[in-house]
Parts: C-alpha cells; structure tokens; sequence
C-alpha cells in the first residue's frame, strides 16, 4: 500500500520507518528544511519539501494515488484541514490522524476523518487497565460533545448491591446501556438485581463522571 | 441577536466594535491577547473570555456557545478558524457560521463543501489586478 505521511516529527518518523519495513511504499511531506535535510540524506526516507496543507504540494506527493493520508503536523486544526483537502480534492480512501485534545476526536470523526487516534485515550485505557483498582475506566468517546461510554466494576459491599437496577438513580443524562455478570453481557432491564463485580457499561457526561461512579460504588 | 467572535486581530476586533456599536448585538468574543480582550471588553455590550490553553471546546462553552444565534471565526490564523467554524456549526448547530481564511484556496474548497467562507484576500487580489490594468 502507498502512504503519505504529513508531518515528520518523532511519531511521524517513527511510523513511516515501521511501514516501510513492513513492505509498504511511504512518501514523506516535511516543512521545516533542517529536518527535511536529516530525513532524505541521513535516514534514506523518501520526502518532499513543503507546506502539507497546500493542494499543489499534496498533488506532488502523489496524494490521488495514495491508499491512506496520515496527518501528523502535531496541531490539531492543521491536521483536520488536512484530511479534509484531501477528502475533497483527491478522493483518498482513507485519512488518519492523531489528535491532541483528546475531545476533538469525536468532532473529527463527525467531520469525516476516517481514523482518528486519541492517544489520551489510549494511554489511559493502558493506565487504567494497568493499575489494579480503578474501578472506572474510560471505553469511548462519543460524537455529542463531552458525552462518554464509561464501564464501572460494582465493588463488594456497595450500596447498590442486591438493589434492582431501575431503583439505582442516576444522573439526568447518565444511563446503564449494559451490564457484564461474570463475563456474560445482557440488557439492563428494570429487575435484574446488582451483584458485587457486575460490570456496568454506561454513557455519561464528563461532568456527571464523578458522581456516577460515587452512585455506583458508594458504601 | 446573541453574536460569538473567535479571536481578537484586527479583523475580528473590528467586527466586534461594529456589532457592539449598533446595539443590537450582545457580542462574545474568544481570544488568546488579553490586553487587546481588555480593550475590547470595556466596550458596552461586549464579554471577554481570555482563551489560555489550546482546549477549544472547553472555552466555546464556557461562552455560552449553544445559545448563539451567530458564530464568526476571525482568527488569523485560518486552520483554527475552520475548526472552529465546522465545531459550531455541526456539533452546536449555530443557525448561522461565517468564516474567515487568508488562502483563497482553501476560501474555493470549503465554500464548495457548504460553509460560509470568506476570503478578503480574493477581494484584494482582484482589486490589485484592477489597479495595475487601470494604469
């Protein structure tokens, strides 16, 4: 497959060496020239000298032709004119791109950008998933801005243990989309009762996080 | 009419000193100069909020966004003006958008795609052309 990477900073370099070694063709859009310099002559990396978010300099870089554009100028505005130009002067199959702000990822994928990567997100799912008791943990981000998909482990002696799950109040905009009973997942209907190390699934809003889980962990 | 302005140049302090001085408009205006903010802000009809940190949602709420009846993105800087631009007008759904952007590139590629893009450079270019054949 053809890539074309915009931007080649740390992330940008690291990744277009791990898609050349896996066999893929790779070409480089680079604006500063120092570094332009150290890519073509010292590190053998097929690049172009230019401004990323400039039509003409996407044409030379063969843009039309390219499976997947990958815009990683390390700004997010920046990045997400750049999927778009692409999108709506090349046809591209598939734009990618890294987002600082861990909230624009929902608002860039609203906006068109194929893939978009939250590594805020990522870091702390890993941290999260990681580290033994932390019994919240962040799954997803969704498009409505500041709402989230969050999954609750019910520690033993919780208040809401043994209550029916239609007695538990919630938050005005949280909900209780699913609920995992020792790894089967069902519906959260009104009587299935809350056992201590039930896994809720619920969309709430990051300003109701807290108390969500107070809700569902309290003693 | 309720009127939010991102950023505080040249352009988009001017926009809120027109908008304010009509007395129609209760003018927003988001920047990251607080000097400029200030002297903005002493002007009847007008709130500040200094922008601090590059988390653009954060401040278009803490504005009031959702209750905008206008939204104008007049930072010079004109990849910030399109984000914003696209946030308040698919994630807010602010009845009416106008943006601002330097490159008459991306002013013909946006405006093909439906937002309201403005371009004064396109103005300037023709007016140039006009001035250098009317010699």
């Amino acid at each position: 497959m053809y890539f074309v990477i915009v931007g080649c900073s740390e992330v940008g370099f690291y990744l277009s060496r791990a898609l050349s070694a896996s066999g893929h063709e790779v070409a480089v859009i680079e604006r500063e020239p120092e570094r332009y310099q150290v890519l073509t002559e010292h590190l053998g990396i097929i690049a172009l000298l230019g401004d990323g978010s400039d039509v003409e300099v996407l044409r030379r870089a063969g843009v039309a032709r390219a499976d997947a554009v990958v815009a990683l100028t390390g700004v997010d505005a920046t990045n997400l004119v750049i999927c778009q130009i692409v999108q709506y002067s090349f046809k591209t199959p598939r734009t990618v791109t890294i987002v600082k702000d861990p909230k624009n990822e929902p608002i860039f994928e609203e906006l068109g950008v194929d893939v978009v990567v939250n590594w805020i997100h990522l870091a702390l799912g890993a941290l999260e998933a990681g580290v033994p008791g932390q019994p919240l943990r962040h799954l997803m981000a969704l498009r409505q801005p500041g709402r989230e998909l969050v999954c609750v482990s019910v520690p033993p002696g919780a208040d809401i243990v043994g209550r029916r799950i239609d007695e538990v109040q919630l938050p005005p905009e949280s909900f209780i989309t699913l609920i995992v009973k020792r790894g089967q997942a069902s519906l959260p209907t009104g009587q299935v009762l809350v056992e201590a190390e039930d896994e809720l699934i619920a969309v709430t809003s990051a300003g109701d996080e807290q108390l969500l889980y107070d809700i569902l962990t309290g003693v | 009419m309720r009127v939010l302005v991102y950023g505080c140049g040249e352009l988009a302090s001017g926009a809120v000193r027109e908008l304010a001085g009509d007395g129609r408009s209760q003018v927003t205006v988001l920047g990251d100069e607080r000097n400029q903010l200030e002297r903005l802000s002493n002007i009847e009809g007008v709130n500040a909020v200094l922008v601090a940190e590059p988390v653009m949602h954060d401040y278009f709420m803490q504005a009031g966004i959702s209750q905008m009846d206008v939204f104008l993105a007049l930072s010079t800087d004109d990849h910030e003006n399109l984000l914003a631009a696209q946030i308040a007008e698919t994630m807010f759904r602010i009845p009416k958008v106008v943006c601002h952007v330097e490159n008459p590139q991306l002013q013909v590629l946006y405006a093909s795609q439906g937002l309201n893009v403005l371009s004064y450079s396109v103005g300037i270019l023709q007016d140039i052309r006009f001035a250098m054949e009317s010699q």
